[in-house]
């Protein structure tokens, strides 16, 4: 399972660059669940097939603890 | 048209000739892409007669790719525009202070961009073209972070046609270029009766033929219909910001070039 996720990990150069569509604000990548973090609009966007699914509609809405977390 | 459009905008918007809640817009779009994504590109050769290679080529003629530049493709899809321009930047001679040109794909659509990850001819490109799930309405790239923008027959399936083409502007450096490929409206009445007869009765049925999907072909043909001319779509990149904003008809106006400078 985690070679299969390792593989589908986007470039990193790419995680650097990408912004939360809907703040604008920064990002943090959560290697561990695949999942690309907005603490500002407290979302969790998602990784398939090693493709930022950047779209507000797709993520997951994060919890206070997962908030303050990031 | 101001004022009609605003109205249009708050609660309706259109799709094909039907009018459907603004919301329910990218939603729709995204299963028609969903449905046609493993037969799309063969779907345009066939549309076309292979003609949209010509049309993406003038698109990368014009825009004319130097080593080191960056490109964001918006609904991009499997990546035609974004490898073409990997190809022709790498073609130039590169000064040995020049990086290589890099590439971002943005699609609305999953699909579709997984479609591009099997292309054979993106195999040697991988390092330099990365992929994002994105919409062209609010896209996840940071202000001046790009030096070419192109969008080839996609405008026409965003809801929002002016909030797309105000982040066209966000995202492009000073000096960036943009570039939208789109289907228009012909420029002559005889072409116009052809190419009506054409795309109202031998699309809809090729996508039933080949991509099994009728309604996904009929909601393109009407789609082109509704978009813009040549003039008002031009205006409208003019008023997204963009300086020496101009248009190139590709086929006699069957499809249509708008260029356009961040200055």
């Amino acid at each position: 399972m985690t070679n299969n996720e390792k593989q589908a990990e986007p470039d990193p150069k790419l995680l650097e660059i990408l912004i939360c569509p809907q703040t604008k604000g920064p990002l943090v990548y959560d290697r561990e669940r695949g999942e690309i973090l907005s603490k500002k609009a407290r979302l969790a966007y998602p990784i398939r097939d090693g493709i930022p699914i950047m779209l507000p509609e797709e993520a997951r809405v994060l919890n206070d603890d997962e908030v303050d977390k990031i | 048209m101001g004022s009609t459009m605003e109205k249009e905008r708050t609660t309706e918007t259109s799709f094909g000739f039907r009018t459907v809640p603004t919301a329910e817009k990218a939603k729709m779009v995204r299963e028609v892409f969903d449905s046609v994504a493993s037969r799309y590109d063969l779907m345009n050769d066939l549309m076309s007669a292979g003609v949209h290679r010509i049309w993406k080529s003038t698109l990368l003629d014009r825009l004319a790719a130097q080593p080191g530049q960056s490109i964001l493709d918006v609904a991009g899809g499997t990546g035609d525009i974004a490898l073409g321009f990997l190809k022709r930047a790498d073609a130039r001679p590169r000064a040995k202070t020049h990086s290589l040109s890099t590439a971002f794909v943005c699609d609305i659509n999953h699909e579709m961009l997984k479609a591009g990850c099997t292309r054979e001819d993106a195999e040697v490109y991988s390092r330099r073209l990365n992929r994002i799930c994105g919409d062209a309405q609010h896209l996840p790239l940071p202000d001046h972070s790009v030096d070419a923008y192109t969008i080839a027959f996609g405008i026409r399936n965003v809801t929002d046609i002016d909030t797309a083409l105000r982040e066209a502007y966000r995202v492009l450096k000073p000096g960036g270029r943009f570039m939208c490929l789109e289907f228009s409206h012909p420029i002559t009445d005889g072409l116009q009766k052809i190419y009506d007869s054409y795309s109202f009765n031998i699309i809809p049925w090729l996508g039933e033929k080949v991509a099994n999907d009728r309604e996904s072909y009929q909601y393109l043909v009407e789609s082109i219909r509704k978009f813009p001319a040549q003039d008002a779509f031009a205006a409208r990149i003019h008023a997204a910001g963009f300086s020496r904003v101009a248009y190139e008809n590709l086929t006699g106006g069957v499809a249509a070039l708008h260029m356009g400078w961040r200055i």
